[in-house]
């Protein structure tokens, strides 16, 4: 029932693929002009059988030149666990890169391909949380390709995450479509809405989830403000482990 | 009394000569593949924004139609817009110059005249010392019907030209610049067309800056 359960939502989901604009939860491999900053946040206040954690990054991208990317993103983590200890704190900071090494361009439309790293400092707490505080260093590659034109779109995300010191090395894989609720036109004045799917496998510790964010776009010449809520499809994770769900609150400005 | 009026009207004459100069602007239109979205537009446009003086920028998404406006004083070039899309991460497909004089430089020429199979490439040696040399020898040889492209450099003093042979010739083309006052293949200009150059362009007495 619950593999029935999943199927429909991926059906669903490709069935409103008519998908626009930069993703929530997901990655995008379309860089906006060579020479251009981005600041943004993206809020998760996440929710799990073992307490509750407010994730709050800054994040900085700057685009060295049209196929290439370089990001700092500095969170702050707020965490009260059940029982346990409660704070807040720098968290793991990140550093990121991406490089576009495929591109065909159409008529109001284009199709990407990005190769993405993700280095994790470990100069946050050690919460032992998935993707966010870990205390431990942390080298993610993966490999981005994203089809989007006026009609629909797809960001499609995978790769892999090596912990060498603990035990969160994680298989990833994202898939993200969207559906704009006007007509396309520039300067940009859109609501989009996202269906985004997330899977991540912790080999070593045997766990396995599927996550569902619902969200919603708003975006205004060059600003978004971002709203979605992250379920879990499929949570096999230890006892006392589980996310009940997760809600990200994002913006960005690109200048 | 007179004499103030007539002072005057100068004076008005001089400033509209001078603005309306100031308004001598060249339309841009490119045909810019992969904009797939509003954001792929925006980031067009502020690349652009890195052309100082640049005015009247319109995108429309549904067909990639990228229209702006540049003083003609200072020319850009087609190379130089193609370019600046390619550094934005978009794709040029095709290009329309229309000058402020009414001269149409497009993208359209040039493909013509490389189907005809006619297209050749030639050098030429041209005498100039500065940006405005560059802009005003590419300038002329593009306002030559039949030619596509035309690309001078600075240090090496030598104009790369394509042109379709039975549109036009590269004599004729030489003929052309010669007479905006720089020597080319060791013809002289006339001194009344090197002496009407702008100070900064007079590279019989200047060195390339």
């Amino acid at each position: 029932m619950k593999k029935l359960l999943v199927l429909l939502f991926l059906l669903l989901g490709v069935q409103q693929s008519k998908a626009q604009g930069p993703p929530i939860t997901a990655d995008k491999p379309i860089m906006l002009g060579g020479g251009s900053f981005t600041t943004k946040t993206l809020v998760e206040l996440r929710n799990t059988e073992r307490g509750d954690f407010a994730y709050i990054p800054l994040m900085l991208h700057y685009l060295p030149s049209s196929n290439s990317l370089v990001a700092v993103h500095i969170p702050i983590i707020d965490y009260s666990i059940v029982g346990g200890p409660s704070g807040t704190e720098l968290s793991d900071i990140k550093i990121l890169g991406k490089y576009q090494f495929y591109r065909w361009d159409g008529t109001g439309k284009t199709f990407r391909m990005v190769a993405k790293t993700v280095q994790q400092l470990p100069t946050g707490p050690s919460l032992d949380l998935m993707d966010i505080a870990t205390g431990q260093y942390q080298s993610y590659f993966g490999l981005v390709a994203g089809y989007e034109s006026l009609q629909y779109g797809i960001s499609n995300e995978i790769g892999y995450n090596w912990m060498p010191n603990g035990s969160l090395s994680t298989f990833q894989h994202k898939l993200g479509f969207g559906l704009p609720l006007f007509k396309p036109q520039y300067p940009n004045k859109q609501v989009n809405l996202y269906f985004e799917y997330a899977n991540v496998w912790v080999f070593e510790r045997s766990w396995y989830q599927m996550l569902y964010a619902q969200g919603i776009q708003y975006a205004r010449k060059n600003i978004t403000f971002d709203l979605a809520i992250q379920v879990p499809l499929v949570n096999d994770v230890s006892a006392g482990r589980r996310l009940n769900q997760s809600v990200f609150l994002g913006a960005r400005y690109t200048f | 009394m007179m004499k103030h009026i007539i002072q005057t009207s100068l004076l008005l004459l001089f400033s509209l000569t001078m603005a309306v100069a100031q308004n001598q602007r060249d339309v841009y239109q490119v045909q810019v593949d992969g904009l797939g979205c509003p954001f792929c537009a925006y980031g067009l446009e502020k690349k652009f924004k890195e052309f100082k003086g640049i005015k009247k920028i319109t995108i429309d998404i549904d067909s990639g139609d990228f229209r702006f406006e540049y003083p003609a004083d200072n020319p850009l070039t087609a190379d130089q817009v193609v370019s600046q899309v390619e550094k934005a991460g978009y794709t040029p497909k095709t290009w329309t110059i229309t000058r402020a004089d009414g001269t149409v430089e497009s993208s359209d020429q040039l493909a013509q005249a490389s189907d005809n199979g006619n297209f050749k490439t030639y050098n030429m040696a041209v005498s100039g010392v500065c940006g405005m040399c560059k802009a005003r020898i590419e300038k002329t040889a593009l306002s030559v019907k039949g030619v596509g492209e035309a690309e001078w450099s600075i240090e090496e003093n030598v104009l790369v030209l394509g042109l379709d042979p039975e549109l036009t010739s590269k004599d004729r083309v030489g003929a052309a610049i010669l007479a905006t006052g720089h020597d080319v293949e060791g013809k002289k200009a006339t001194d009344k067309a090197y002496d009407a150059l702008p100070p900064c362009c007079l590279y019989r007495t200047k060195s390339k800056h």
